[in-house]
């Protein structure tokens, strides 16, 4: 747009041509408080103005007014024309660049044209600029945002990670934000304590994404309490199916029992851990006998593991390739016994944070171009074997009574579905294992004697062992008739579980058993009942038996 | 895959682990884990650590296997056993007999 506050008739010859040559170029004409409204509009590109020191000084003041309000420190689009020398030095003048060029009135019509052209490209270069700008901002902003959520996921993600664990002690440094390495730590059920030290290809967020899967699966296998063979089994089926082929894990699990003495470990492609002693003496390097996670198939992938007998003076480094490769401040790398002698240096898990420092000390300023992954597990007894079990209140009588007809007792697995029904009751879960012990126990006495017949003295040999269970699979899908009743009864108030087992067998003589070796493959079951309940009698001849179980 | 059965990477031992139920069902294939231990006199680790529950039947194909493998095995560990599992078998008084950790 072109405004113009010039009626004189050689600013009409010079705009009539400039019309000419530029057909879209709006010509307005304006009075100077108007350049308000005309700035706002924010495509003037040329003002042409009488030098009238009044209307200047207007005129002037209404662009450094609107300038203030945009908040800019960039000249208005504005080339502005003044008719005398006098308003084109003041323009020079000028301190504040209120205006990105000035030309004297009359200008040859040309030299306006390639100025004009000029200032168009200007204007089109800085729409371009700020876009650029604010499309890098809004971006930055979104990138910030994104962190922060995946910073949220992996913190929950990882919020079960047991690095507090008192016997083991961590430096974990990553490059970036996020941590291509993982050193996780997760108690089992039977008061072992497992440790996974991963380091996936490369560095940042790509890599620390494959971390998330693999902490899930490690958290939840840890509380079931899964072996070693089993997790990393299952690690390289998950990371084979989800990584790209040019990227992996490298990773070291181990397993340390709740006495502290059994660690069991598995590496695939991780740097030797270091198993050392209290005194510094290193006493063997564990290294890696496997591919790294997420590379083989399924069946190739080799899941056996080591094991040794720690004793509880002793210590495994565990480490991922960030820290043998930790550039020093002259540029030499740590390297493997450099990293021994610091052991050998700082053996106690209370050197531990000296250890670290020295570490340090050797990085000296160099950046960091791996992350760097450290952890010292100490082989003591884990002290986890012995949180005490919430004791379960509540307890709710109840009376079940099955009664089996053949075709149950052929076709389903009646010992089964009486624990799972009982087995969940308040107050029982805690006691399954041995209701299941104590309800098979009883039924299969009344169904392999009762009503298979079959000859316990089978089990004596090792052949016969299985014969007799080939036997009893054989004679219960050719049994045509017979009945067993299963009732429990518990009491709520006393705490007592009463089992009745009926068949409708011949009966036996239970007192033969008495007499029976502790050695023999037979009659261990009854020895059980017998040590485990109370109250136990044969009735019936031999076709019942009732025993009480106190929880 | 209730029973599962492999060496370690030197061949020393031979961890034989079983889920869940340990009972008759596993005869055979029990018997089968334990039918070659090669020449190394490995030790033999029974891993009951996802055994959830156990019967008279399981305590005598441990006692088989005993019986069979005799000095073809440095020694026989059962580890990994949860409370219940473990008291069943202390009262059996496996301890004499296992090396039960």
């Amino acid at each position: 747009m072109l405004a113009v506050h010039d009626n004189s008739p050689l600013a009409q010859t010079v705009l009539a041509q400039l019309k000419l040559d530029y057909p879209s170029l709006k010509i307005v004409n304006f009075a100077p408080q108007d350049v308000n409204q005309l700035l706002s509009e924010g495509n003037v590109l040329l003002v042409i103005l009488e030098y009238q020191s009044t209307q200047y000084e207007q005129f002037k003041m209404l662009v450094k007014q609107h300038r203030k309000a945009v908040e800019t420190d960039y000249p208005s689009d504005v080339l502005l024309i003044t008719d005398t020398e006098a308003g084109f030095v003041g323009l020079l003048d000028e301190s504040e660049k209120l205006f990105v060029d000035g030309l004297i009135w009359p200008e040859p019509s040309g030299l306006l044209k390639t100025r004009l052209a000029m200032l168009s490209q200007l204007q089109l270069l800085r729409i371009e600029l700020a876009q650029t700008r604010h499309s890098l901002a809004w971006h930055a902003t979104r990138i910030d945002r994104e962190h922060q959520l995946v910073e949220h996921i992996f913190r929950n993600a990882l919020s079960r990670n047991f690095l507090d664990y008192n016997h083991i002690r961590t430096y974990l440094t990553p490059v970036s934000k996020f941590n291509g390495d993982l050193c996780l730590v997760a108690p089992g059920p039977i008061g072992n304590v497992y440790v996974f030290m991963a380091d996936f290809t490369g560095h940042g967020l790509a890599p620390a994404t494959g971390a998330l899967p693999l902490s899930q699966a490690f958290f939840a296998m840890a509380d079931r309490g899964v072996s070693v063979a089993e997790m990393v089994t299952e690690f390289n089926f998950r990371l084979n199916r989800l990584l790209p082929d040019d990227m992996f894990c490298a990773g070291f699990l181990l397993e340390i029992s709740a006495n502290g003495e059994r660690v069991t470990y598995w590496n695939g492609g991780m740097p030797p851990a270091i198993l050392f002693n209290d005194k510094g003496e290193v006493i063997e390097r564990l290294s890696a006998q496997h591919m790294a996670l997420g590379v083989l198939d399924e069946d190739d992938f080799d899941s056996r593991v080591t094991t040794f007998r720690a004793s509880h003076d002793q210590h495994i480094a565990l480490y991922t390739d960030g820290v043998i490769e930790l550039l020093g401040h002259q540029l030499e790398f740590l390297g493997i016994d450099s990293l021994e002698q610091l052991l050998r240096r700082f053996p106690k898990s209370d050197d531990f944070q000296r250890l670290v420092a020295e570490l340090e000390h050797f990085r000296g300023t160099q950046p960091l171009h791996d992350d760097l992954s450290l952890a010292i597990l100490a082989c003591q007894p884990t002290g986890l074997d012995d949180i005490p079990v919430p004791t379960e209140d509540g307890a709710m009588p109840f009376q079940l009574l099955v009664d089996l007809e053949v075709e149950h007792i052929r076709e389903l697995d009646p010992v089964n579905h009486v624990l799972t029904a009982i087995g969940s009751l308040p107050g029982l879960r805690r006691h399954r294992t041995t209701l299941y012990l104590l309800l098979a126990e009883a039924y299969n006495n009344a169904l392999e004697h009762g009503l298979l017949a079959l000859d316990s003295s089978l089990k004596d040999s090792s052949d016969g062992f299985a014969e007799y269970y080939q036997q009893r699979s054989l004679r219960l899908r050719e049994l045509s008739k017979g009945k067993i009743s299963i009732a429990v009864r518990f009491d709520a108030t006393s705490r007592q579980l009463e089992f009745t087992v009926t068949d409708s067998g011949k009966g036996w003589a239970a007192e033969d058993y008495e007499q029976r070796s502790n050695k023999a493959s037979h009659g261990r079951g009854l020895d059980l009942l017998r040590q485990l309940t109370t109250q136990l009698r044969w009735t019936q001849s031999g076709r019942q038996v009732s025993f009480t179980y106190s929880l | 895959m209730a029973l599962h059965r492999q060496f370690s990477n030197d061949g020393k031992e031979l961890i034989i682990a079983i889920k869940g139920k340990f009972d008759f069902n596993l005869v055979q294939e029990f018997r089968q884990a334990y039918s070659d231990v090669g020449d190394q006199r490995p030790t033999v680790f029974i891993d009951l650590r996802e055994t959830e529950y156990l019967d008279s039947s399981a305590l005598g194909m441990l006692l088989n296997m005993r019986k069979s493998l005799g000095k073809s095995v440095r020694a026989i560990h059962i580890i990994n056993c949860r409370p219940e599992v473990r008291s069943i078998l202390d009262i059996s008084r496996f301890d004499k007999l296992f090396t039960i950790e």
